[in-house]
């Protein structure tokens, strides 16, 4: 596990890396930078899996570097004083927010969910952040049609017919969209609001019919897990 | 304002209303000695003189023809204006007279004006004869014609009542704002000039109202004549002077000792070209009042100044009184108007002090509340928290340490957070426990150092505070893991200065920030202390970051 802990306060960036050691053992790499600018620096130099995020950096709003990291593939925590913070937090799409001053086993939390998707979200995510043209844009859920895998990143389909290419995986998205929104295949992951009708068709292939009147596969797998959802 | 509008409708009744009496004057002759026998109605005065002329110290004689039309309905009254002393006679009969005429020594001087009843035997519709026996010893270049006129003598005698009335009513309300204005200024907190000015104009103007008038009612030989009209002259100079002057500071004029000085040489002009005519002097004092006041209300409507268009109303008014009123009550009926105007401004004025005093008490407060917040705010308590978790944890001894400075710095914080101004040696040490309480956070070599400080000086609570945070904040240690902070102290006969230096790397922005709330804490912490006297810089230089907080004392 890749840790990058973006923190300006020494003895906090010292604590949250002992404590990360320890939670993930041999198998972690954890750096640590004092300032937005190094932590950007570190992110486009270097392969992460998991970001612990101040959002208070001398002075600097912690805000603006979340909007562009949330738009990596990699899940970002956020670590901070202002728990005020903490639904616009996830609503920009942050797996967990540890609120200061915290304990070993409140990090060791929020740790946890990296691995497992948590029964139930605090607060639902309400953007997708996409990098388009060098820019971020957010996306609302509301807009979204479904999600299709394609290899490390995901294609968001939205309703207005665009489509958008996230950093994210499918698996990773699947972690932090909202519980309505399920694996209908190993390749897709669409909003059970939006979905009509399961069509079977000859060959024991079974297809989703979504509002907008296209057909999506459903895998053979998921199939018994969907049925019960929707009846 | 009932008093006003009482005036202005006496005043109309008295330039409206016909008096009961109808005569016809002839002009008067003239002639120098003394004979008894002149006074008779009957002796022929076809040559005597229809000029004065040179009467020197000498004794003369004037007469002059008066026809009554229409009688009064009660007794028949002589107004005289003359300068002198003299007897009149009516009809060859003595009736009275003014000061006392003695031959070959100068006179007794009489009034100015002066008032006789004639009995009603005499008083019969048709021709009559006024003869003067009259010596004017002093002022001798001063050759007044006499005049003479017929009344009814009660209303002789309550005209002028009428009026003095009136215009001391007037003038007491002068008088009173006058002394209130002048207390105003005197314990205000911020002195004023405009309502010293104010107060000025009041008491010129209650005085000029009580010069005007004052002949009504004291007797002034002719002798004292001029000395009145030349204190109404200066009073109204120092008026066309004052109002101008009032209205460019209350209205912000820019060119304002240009105006000033032109108006001052306008009035001098005015002055020397007319000397000795008193009432021409004065309506051109007030003229050149009115129009050098025009062009500063214009320019303080075209500057949207506040209660402008107000006074420019007022001051047209005075183009329409000037139209249908006689110029004695025209003169101060625009007078009191100007001061209506200028009592209006006032009021707005102190409407404007009592908001700004009462922002800066709001504002006071909430310096204050900032103050108390500086450590109660998340990022400050939260950080120091998890931090302080983190030492208890990992060496409870240094975790007590921790604890201790907090509790030093939250003790300091408490003391001053009520005060305005503390002593830099609280400062100080406010800054230093800040310093220990960081060093724990953030495990940063930090130094503090301090050169020429003022035992003795003052400053507002958490000024360098908010500037070492802010170098805490936005610096990164040398290279030898250090940071330092440096404040000195130096004072001129001018001002006191302290620099505050941070020796350290600064931080690259991600966005370019804008002061920032710590400054604005800072700029209003110092007005609040020293109104405009103060001046505050804050930039980078090549060691790291310089603020300079300049505070005049000059």
């Amino acid at each position: 596990m890749r840790v990058l802990i973006i923190e300006d306060e020494a003895r906090i960036a010292k604590r949250l890396q002992r404590m990360a050691a320890s939670f993930f053992e041999q198998n972690s790499v954890i750096s640590s930078c004092d300032s937005v600018q190094k932590g950007m620096t570190h992110i486009e130099n270097n392969e992460i899996d998991l970001l612990l995020l101040d959002l208070n950096l001398n002075g600097e709003n912690g805000f603006d570097l979340l909007e562009s990291v949330v738009s990596r593939s990699f899940h970002t925590i956020i670590v901070s004083a202002y728990t005020d913070k903490a639904i616009m937090a996830f609503e920009y799409g942050v797996l967990d927010f540890v609120p200061k001053p915290f304990d070993e086993l409140r990090l060791n939390q929020a740790f946890k969910r990296i691995k497992s998707k948590p029964e139930t979200n605090d607060e639902p995510l309400k953007f997708l952040a996409v990098k388009k043209a060098g820019n971020i844009k957010l996306i609302d859920i509301e807009d979204l049609l479904y999600i299709k895998g394609a290899g490390i990143y995901s294609e968001l389909h939205l309703k207005n017919g665009n489509c958008e290419l996230h950093d994210k995986s499918l698996e990773t998205l699947a972690q932090l969209l909202p519980n309505s929104f399920n694996r209908i295949h190993k390749s897709y992951l669409v909003s059970l609001e939006l979905a009509e009708k399961i069509i079977v068709q000859p060959g024991s292939k079974y297809g989703l019919l979504i509002k907008n009147g296209e057909l999506l596969p459903i895998g053979r797998s998921k199939y018994k897990e969907l049925k019960e959802k929707i009846i | 304002m009932k008093n006003y509008l009482l005036l202005f409708l006496a005043i109309c009744f008295l330039t409206s209303c016909r008096p009961d009496i109808s005569f016809k004057d002839y002009p008067p002759v003239f002639k120098t000695g003394d004979d008894p026998s002149w006074a008779r109605k009957d002796i022929d005065d076809a040559n005597w003189a229809t000029e004065r002329g040179n009467t020197g110290k000498n004794i003369f004689w004037v007469r002059t023809k008066i026809d009554l039309t229409k009688k009064p309905v009660g007794q028949l009254g002589l107004k005289v204006e003359s300068f002198g002393a003299f007897e009149i006679y009516w009809d060859g009969k003595f009736i009275g007279k003014n000061g006392e005429v003695i031959s070959s020594k100068p006179e007794v001087p009489g009034n100015a004006t002066s008032y006789f009843s004639i009995p009603d035997s005499l008083a019969q519709t048709g021709s009559h004869l006024v003869a003067l026996r009259v010596s004017q010893s002093y002022l001798t270049d001063v050759q007044r014609s006499i005049g003479v006129g017929l009344s009814s003598y009660e209303s002789l005698l309550k005209f002028p009542l009428i009026i003095t009335s009136f215009m001391n009513l007037i003038a007491g309300a002068f008088l009173i704002a006058a002394i209130y204005y002048l207390f105003l200024y005197i314990n205000s907190r911020t002195r004023q000039y405009t309502v010293l000015i104010f107060a000025v104009i009041c008491f010129l103007f209650f005085a000029l109202l009580i010069l005007e008038y004052i002949k009504y009612y004291v007797e002034i030989p002719y002798t004292r004549f001029f000395l009145r009209l030349e204190f109404i002259g200066w009073i109204t100079f120092a008026l066309a002077m004052l109002v101008p002057l009032y209205f460019a500071i209350q209205f912000k004029f820019k060119w304002k000792k240009t105006v000033m000085s032109l108006l001052f040489i306008t009035l001098v002009l005015i002055y020397s070209l007319n000397f000795g005519h008193y009432d021409i002097t004065a309506i051109y004092y007030s003229l050149t009042m009115w129009i050098f006041s025009l062009i500063i209300v214009f320019n303080a409507i075209y500057q949207k100044e506040k209660g402008a268009i107000i006074v420019l109303i007022g001051l047209l008014l005075r183009v329409l009184i000037n139209q249908y009123l006689y110029y004695d009550f025209s003169l101060f009926i625009s007078f009191c108007i100007i001061v209506l105007c200028m009592l209006y401004l006032n009021t707005i004025q102190m409407k404007i002090i009592e908001e700004e005093y009462q922002s800066s008490l709001l504002l006071s407060s909430k310096l204050q509340l900032e103050l108390i917040k500086k450590n109660i705010q998340p990022h400050f308590i939260k950080n120091t928290l998890t931090s302080l978790i983190d030492w208890v944890e990992e060496s409870p001894k240094e975790g007590t340490a921790f604890i201790q400075a907090l509790a030093d710095e939250f003790d300091i914080i408490n003391d001053i957070s009520e005060q305005v101004l503390i002593p830099i040696r609280q400062e100080i040490e406010l800054c230093k426990k800040h310093l220990s309480v960081m060093q724990f956070r953030k495990e940063i070599n930090y130094k503090w150092k301090e050169s020429g400080i003022d035992e003795n000086e003052f400053i507002p609570p958490a000024l360098f505070h908010t500037l070492l945070e802010n170098g805490i904040t936005h610096s990164s240690p040398l290279e030898d893991g250090s940071l330092k902070f440096k404040l000195s102290f130096s004072a001129t006969a001018e001002y006191k200065q302290y620099v505050f230096e941070t020796f350290a790397n600064n931080r690259v922005k991600v966005k370019p920030r804008a002061g920032g709330n710590g400054f604005i804490y800072i700029k209003a912490r110092l007005t609040e202390s020293y109104g405009d006297n103060w001046e505050f810089k804050s930039n980078e230089n090549d060691q790291g970051w310089i603020s300079i907080v300049k505070i005049y004392t000059k």
